[in-house]
């Protein structure tokens, strides 16, 4: 690998936590005043994210008394998970860091296991709500599970490899295989697990003041100051870092194939349309629904899985 | 030839619907069965030596075996719809129905009778599939005449199992089509019977296989074996006498005419070894669960039901020994069961329309309080459980000695276990219904008109059973069509 | 049409069909089952439209037509008349649960690609391997009919054995004889108008369309 390349990686993958990270609170704001619009208000400004988590990190650190290591840890194990997942992933270019270790299951592994520690967190407040809250968010987690596995294995199924910057320079050299009925099933099948591991409606509502009602703001009701600022710079990133790897899967026109400084422009820019535009779409759909109710998740679970199954089906039959 | 055959009972349906119900209508109908009758023995004797009767530019075709299952068709319609005069004006004099519910019964009669004559006449397995299914369809409503909860309950049951079996049934018939367009050289005729027949030893095994393996669970499911026989009881005990004297006489045979079909394709491609196998299973899963449920039956009609649901086992199982000397004998056991248990069906809905019920331990003391219902039913009894002289004893004792030459001793044997239960089953209600002091009410005649096509109907199986002049010859040829 | 196009098409007809399928299982208020079965006829005639059109067929487009016609607006309707009276009808409770359902239709989906071997081995071509794809349908049709607790359910469980039935036909022998096609077509429009008037005199005199109030005659 000469220098330049390796500079353009090293910059590639800078650029992509960055990106992620500032753009995941821009896109909260954006989403959150495409939602206010729709419903008549004029709703928070976009950055305003921004400012809250600025306005945290001032605060005292308050923690609860009867908590242990994990409490303090959760929330930066949370951002540093999600930080690796977005410097391996490739959102800008096709060739990011450790690009020969990208594979598609330890990007969404790596996603997981930041959530799998606040639940923990959640527990170890001592808390009734967040007792409750990580309850609930560990059962979406093991009936969302199967079906990420079997979707996961449907998206890698056509190109024989689930290294996902493979998939992406599979799908560019091939556009045929977005409609794909193997590529289409996984897509479904994908929207509905993501929108059940980030917390959205119809699985979870974020904007929700009930607590009885939470999923994912009940486990980190206790978290205050830096610790909570953490936590939604965690969370705001893991939102962007999903929705670029459903945007990249489906319409992966924009990526750049090289590590040029161009070419990143470029890739940023397609990156940023694209998301604005999910998001836009995902908090469009939001205004119209309503959430489940918990038992009827593990339906919609099952149905992905079955869905997913389709598509590795698919795949495998029709070449 | 053929088509005018078709056209009689056409028309008469078309006729009877025209017209509110009267006792005109009713001897239209029996002119139509007695027609029938006379178009399949004319039919016989014409394709008996000779070849096939075509018709309609070849969408019919007529050979030995279409002809004997006319003949067939004809006599149980012949008592069918002779009593159904009664039986409709009883129901109309008792209010139960109208005279336009009437006529849509003798028009619906007619067109059962005109589906089963193009599924035994058709020459292509596409055709005989969609007579089959309308045969489905204008019966449900039959079944359903009456009107009652449990009418509605029964032609639920049976319009919803029969289609799935059907539809099962039409998957086999396309897998068939598959492979005989894969047969080099062939095409526009695929799913004609005698070109497949002419090309079944290059047919695809695998592809046949699963072909008839759903021929038999899906034409099976109208037959009514098991396990695909749960809509029978219901039907036939829930449906009028005549209609149920129809659809267990000839209905469930017609079902095996297509099983048949197949099965000469089948043995072809696949060796007899399979399609051997497929029809002991399930002729002995049929006799088996006959046996087991018969015993506990309290409602005539239903015990005469799973009776049907041994004699198909029985049939099934000469079918599945496939010599010639058994498939005769299957032959003349479709029609000697058809006879007596139309007659049956038929003196047992006569028992229902004067006693008013269908539980066996209210209609006790038969044979002294009505002589010639009761000795008719006795009769009828005898008769299907093959007491000589009447036919079914013939029959059945060539298929067993048909078995036992083939190799399926075991199988007979196991049949003869379970024909023993059930003789058991049937004397035990039969002398409920039949034995016991007349009390004081004086012994109450029959009318003839209900009592003569009943006699007459036994007296000509026993004179089939005795004598089989006059239908060795056709025996004989259409057992030749299937067993090669 | 190219045969990449050609075969993308198919393959999305044929899995949209198995796609309705499942949906039967997944949705339970009865008016969106009757669409998804509309969806599945559009589906089934876009099959028989594309093998029309790629073999140069006219009958088989005719018949893609009638399907369309059939399946696709006339079977819905009927069905949309039974439950017209009740159209806030949902199945709430079937024999088998949703969920375990929805796995249950992934089982029997390998279960229709496994016993489909024999089919596809005689006919390797784009459109012979989708057979399974039929066979998968039927055999959720039958799952469907077999555990769903309302009339109107069954209706639609014998439509689906019957949809994916005549997809098997369509891709394994380019349609069958039109004669046949024909009678076939009018027989299930016949039978299902049959099951609505059975179910309407169902509604009139037991009041429900709960099959569990057939429930009289047992052994």
């Amino acid at each position: 690998m000469s220098a330049a390349h390796a500079a353009g990686v090293v910059g590639a993958s800078a650029v992509q936590v960055i990106a992620v990270a500032a753009g995941g609170l821009v896109l909260l704001g954006f989403m959150r005043k495409v939602r206010a619009r729709l419903e008549g208000r004029v709703g928070a400004p976009i950055l305003q994210s921004l400012r809250d988590v600025r306005k945290l990190f001032r605060k005292e650190r308050i923690r609860p008394d009867v908590a242990t290591w994990i409490f303090p840890a959760a929330p930066v194990v949370l951002v540093a998970t999600v930080a690796v997942a977005a410097v391996m992933t490739p959102l800008i270019t096709t060739q990011p860091a450790m690009s020969g270790g990208s594979d598609l299951f330890v990007v969404v592994y790596l996603l997981l296991a930041g959530s799998t520690l606040l639940a923990l967190a959640g527990m170890d407040a001592g808390t009734a709500f967040g007792g409750m809250g990580s309850s609930r968010a560990v059962m979406i987690g093991a009936l969302a599970e199967p079906a990420l596995l079997v979707t996961i294995l449907a998206l890698s199924v056509t190109t024989h490899s689930s290294n996902f910057p493979a998939i992406v320079r599979a799908t560019l050299a091939n556009p045929g295989l977005i409609a794909s009925p193997a590529r289409l099933f996984a897509v479904a099948a994908l929207l509905i697990v993501i929108v059940a591991e980030s917390g959205r409606l119809p699985v979870d509502n974020p904007s929700t003041h009930l607590e009885l009602t939470m999923i994912h703001e009940a486990m980190i009701l206790e978290y205050a100051g830096p610790d909570l600022a953490m936590v939604t710079l965690g969370e705001a990133m893991r939102l962007a870092l999903l929705l670029g790897i459903f945007v990249n899967l489906v319409l992966p026109w924009g990526v750049a194939t090289s590590t040029t400084a161009l070419g990143l422009v470029v890739g940023l820019g397609a990156l940023v349309a694209k998301i604005a535009v999910l998001g836009g779409a995902l908090a469009f759909f939001e205004v119209f629904m309503a959430k489940l109710r918990l038992f009827r998740l593990p339906e919609l679970m099952a149905g992905a899985f079955v869905m997913a199954l389709l598509g590795v089906v698919s795949g495998l039959v029709v070449k | 030839m053929l088509i005018t055959l078709l056209a009689v009972p056409l028309s008469c349906a078309l006729l009877s619907g025209l017209a509110p119900w009267r006792r005109a209508t009713g001897w239209l109908g029996v002119a139509s069965s007695l027609g029938v009758l006379i178009g399949g023995v004319v039919l016989a004797t014409g394709v008996v030596g000779r070849h096939a009767a075509s018709g309609f530019h070849g969408v019919l075709r007529a050979d030995a075996l279409s002809a004997f299952m006319v003949i067939v068709i004809g006599v149980i319609a012949l008592l069918a719809t002779l009593q159904g005069i009664r039986y409709l004006d009883a129901e109309i004099a008792q209010g139960r129905s109208t005279r336009r519910h009437a006529a849509l019964y003798a028009t619906l009669v007619q067109g059962f009778l005109a589906t089963m004559l193009l599924a035994v006449l058709a020459a292509n397995l596409g055709v005989m599939w969609v007579a089959v299914e309308a045969t489905t369809i204008v019966t449900t409503f039959l079944v359903g005449h009456r009107n009652t909860r449990t009418s509605l309950e029964a032609s639920w049951k049976y319009i919803v199992i029969c289609s799935v079996g059907i539809a099962l049934a039409f998957l086999g018939t396309v897998l068939v089509y598959l492979a005989a367009l894969h047969v080099p050289g062939h095409g526009a005729h695929a799913l004609d019977w005698t070109s497949l027949v002419a090309q079944m030893h290059h047919l695809n095994p695998g592809v046949m296989r699963l072909a008839f393996a759903l021929i038999v669970l899906g034409y099976g499911t109208k037959v009514g074996l098991a396990p695909m026989h749960s809509w029978l009881p219901d039907a036939h005990s829930q449906a009028p006498a005549p209609v149920s004297a129809l659809m267990s006489g000839v209905l469930l045979t017609v079902a095996f005419y297509a099983i048949l079909r197949f099965k000469v394709i089948a043995d072809g491609a696949l060796g007899a070894a399979f399609p051997r196998t497929l029809l002991v299973v399930v002729s002995l899963l049929s006799l088996v669960i006959a046996a087991s449920l018969l015993l506990s039956q309290r409602d005539y009609k239903r015990m005469l039901a799973y009776h049907s649901v041994e004699h198909m086992g029985l049939i099934a199982l000469g079918a599945a020994a496939g010599s010639t000397l058994a498939i005769a004998a299957v032959l003349l056991h479709i029609l000697g069961h058809g006879i007596a248990k139309g007659v049956l069906f038929l003196t047992s809905g006569e028992i229902l329309l004067v006693e008013g019920t269908s539980e066996i331990e209210h209609v006790p003391a038969l044979l002294s309080r009505r002589p010639v219902l009761g000795g008719i039913f006795a009769f009828g009894l005898v008769a299907l459980l093959g007491f000589p002289p009447f036919s079914l004893f013939v029959s059945e004792l060539n298929m067993l000695r048909a078995e036992f030459q083939v190799g399926l001793g075991w199988a007979a044997v196991l049949s003869l276990v379970c024909m023993a239960v059930i003789f058991g089953a049937v004397m035990t209600h039969g002398r409920h219904m039949l034995l016991g002091p007349r009390g004081t009410a004086a012994p109450v005649m029959t009318p003839a008109l209900v009592a003569v096509p009943l006699i007459g109907g036994l007296v000509g199986c026993a004179f089939i059973g005795v004598s089989a002049w006059p239908l060795q010859t056709l025996l004989h040829a259409a057992a030749h069509v299937v067993a090669r | 049409m190219t045969s990449s196009t050609y075969a993308s098409l198919l393959g999305l007809g044929a899995a949209v069909v198995l796609l309705c399928a499942v949906m039967t299982l997944w949705r339970r208020s009865v008016g969106a089952i009757v669409k998804v079965l509309a969806v599945q006829g559009v589906a089934l005639a876009g099959v028989a439209l594309s093998i029309g059109i790629d073999h140069h067929d006219a009958t088989l487009a005719v018949v893609a037509v009638l399907v369309l016609a059939a399946k696709g607006v006339v079977v819905p309707t009927l069905i949309t008349r039974v439950v017209r009276h009740d159209p806030a009808s949902r199945e709430t409770q079937p024999l088998v649960n949703v969920p375990a359902s929805l796995v249950a239709a992934g089982a029997l989906i390998f279960l229709a690609f496994a016993a489909s071997r024999s089919v596809t081995a005689l006919a390797p071509t784009a459109t012979g391997r989708l057979i399974p794809y039929g066979v998968a349908a039927m055999l959720v049709g039958f799952f469907a009919l077999a555990t769903r607790r309302k009339a109107v359910s069954q209706i639609v469980g014998i439509l689906l054995v019957d949809n994916g039935i005549a997809l098997v036909a369509f891709l394994a022998t380019a349609g069958v004889p039109l004669i046949v096609e024909l009678g076939a077509s009018l027989d299930v429009l016949l039978a299902v108008v049959v099951l609505q008037v059975l179910a309407t005199q169902m509604r009139l005199r037991l009041g429900s369309l709960d099959l569990d109030q057939l429930s009289e005659l047992r052994d």
